[in-house]
């Protein structure tokens, strides 16, 4: 820098434009380190919210109407685990109400980490394509409705197994086709995770149902 | 992104070559190269510098600056840009829901104003006195109301349904005798929707009252969009117990004394 300035001053008719010329390559170096510092700040913050899945992604939908669709099973399954006579309907209940319910947590818990609300201001099943009309009352395919929860709570002995098997298999098959569409739509890694294992341990579950409707059914 | 990282590191980078072969190439006013730009701004910076004949290259770089000025000037435009994104995406991103909410004209923000009786969070069996009508908060029944998109068609017991805001349930409240058409367009936002519950409220001041802890808003009017605002802003994320479910509470209506699910009435 002293350099730079020396010269100027010693040329005496050129003062004015050689200190001009001299400034250029300090300026450029400093404008070059701000310049440095300031698009690291910038790409550092942006980053994230372009790596992340955004607010009306397939991935946030699936998230927020998966946890309210799991929301409903925990709610049958824990009306099924109080009030059922049947031991294996009372252990089925409470595997799919402590699995759903953890899921859940997992599903809130992105939601939170990629800086998204638990609401979105997209209507349900917006994130799946030709899902049009697949909501009916607000409820999501598979999902019960307040009638049948009604009658659920109501039931008891051999109606109150009925009811809850025939509801949680309805249930099942709507979980199942919207977490297979999950897989299909997204690439994330911890959608295609919990959705694939949602579709394998649900079409499980599926057969389990499916034996011990016919065992109620035939007592 | 990826396209403009190297962006700053050409600029100066293109500046220490130009220095270089300045110092390499002491200016003749020959040998000055008029067509590169970039490669004439340096020797006339530097060769000026060392006291060599000045007054052929002032001409030269003062005119031939422009260019990379320029292209430093775009990229600091873009850099700016991406910073104020960058910054502007953060902040929104990570706005609390509490301001979200208390910034949709007329909600009531009672968490603000500190008042124990609102902040109360503990268990008391038996008929409760609340502070504001519907309420917001305060002393509650162990037994919390079912929450799971549950349309209630009878008035609901506060004692539940306070512990309903504790796990971070909206609840939709409305004139009791209030027109079937607009009941149902108020029913439409709690169907299917998980940590939501509906009931008619005796002796509303207004049509509607949308509550959750601590932030209550009321309207005449069951078409208000501030309705689904203050519902999307608050759902959920306004529990004081986060991760707690609204399923296996109490579902039936009408006082306390009336709710038959084995609440104790003892003191």
């Amino acid at each position: 820098m002293t350099v730079s300035t020396d010269p100027g001053a010693a040329a005496d008719a050129a003062a004015p434009p050689e200190t001009r010329r001299a400034r250029g390559p300090i300026w450029a170096a400093v404008l070059a380190l701000v310049l440095g510092v300031a698009l690291g700040i910038g790409i550092g913050l942006s980053i994230p919210h372009f790596t992340k899945p955004g607010d009306d992604s397939v991935e946030a939908g699936f998230l927020r109407d998966m946890s309210t669709h799991h929301a409903q099973a925990v709610e049958m399954s824990m009306i099924a685990h109080q009030k059922s006579d049947d031991a294996e309907i009372v252990y089925v209940a409470n595997d799919i109400a402590l699995t759903q319910h953890g899921q859940i947590g997992y599903m809130q818990a992105w939601l939170r980490d990629w800086g998204l609300s638990p609401t979105g201001s997209q209507k349900p099943m917006a994130w799946m394509p030709n899902s049009a009309g697949s909501v009916v009352n607000g409820l999501m395919p598979g999902m019960a409705t307040p009638e049948q929860l009604t009658k659920l709570r109501a039931a008891s002995g051999k109606e109150l197994n009925t009811e809850f098997l025939t509801l949680m298999r309805q249930h099942h098959l709507g979980g199942i086709h919207m977490a297979q569409e999950a897989v299909k739509l997204s690439d994330n890694k911890d959608i295609d995770w919990i959705a694939e294992s949602m579709v394998q341990s649900q079409q499980t579950e599926l057969g389990l149902i499916d034996d011990l409707l016919k065992k109620v059914q035939a007592s | 992104m990826s396209m403009s990282t190297p962006g700053p590191e050409r600029v100066p980078s293109s500046v220490k070559v130009t220095k270089t072969s300045g110092q390499g190439k002491p200016p003749t006013s020959a040998g000055s190269t008029p067509g590169r730009k970039p490669g004439a701004k340096g020797p006339a910076g530097k060769g000026g510098g060392k006291g060599r004949k000045p007054v052929t290259p002032v001409k030269v770089a003062g005119g031939r600056n422009w260019g990379p000025i320029a292209v430093a000037g775009v990229v600091v435009l873009v850099a700016v840009g991406i910073i104020g994104y960058g910054v502007y995406a953060a902040v929104q991103g990570s706005r609390d829901w509490q301001d979200k909410a208390s910034e949709i004209a007329g909600v009531v923000n009672y968490r603000k104003q500190n008042n124990a009786a609102i902040n109360d969070q503990s268990h008391k069996q038996g008929q409760l006195q609340y502070v504001t009508s519907p309420p917001v908060g305060g002393a509650h029944n162990a037994t919390p109301q079912n929450c799971s998109g549950d349309v209630y068609d009878a008035p609901i017991a506060n004692e539940h349904a306070v512990h309903s805001l504790e796990h971070g349930a909206v609840w939709i409240t409305y004139k009791q005798g209030l027109a079937a058409d607009q009941v149902n367009v108020l029913k439409s936002k709690v169907e299917g929707q998980d940590y939501t519950m509906m009931s008619p409220y005796a002796g509303l001041d207004k049509n509607v009252s949308v509550q959750v802890w601590g932030f209550q808003y009321k309207t005449d009017d069951v078409n208000d969009p501030k309705i689904d605002q203050f519902i999307k802003d608050t759902r959920l994320v306004s529990a004081l117990e986060p991760g707690v479910s609204c399923s296996g509470g109490n579902t039936t209506t009408g006082p306390l004394q009336a709710a038959g699910n084995g609440t104790v009435m003892n003191k």
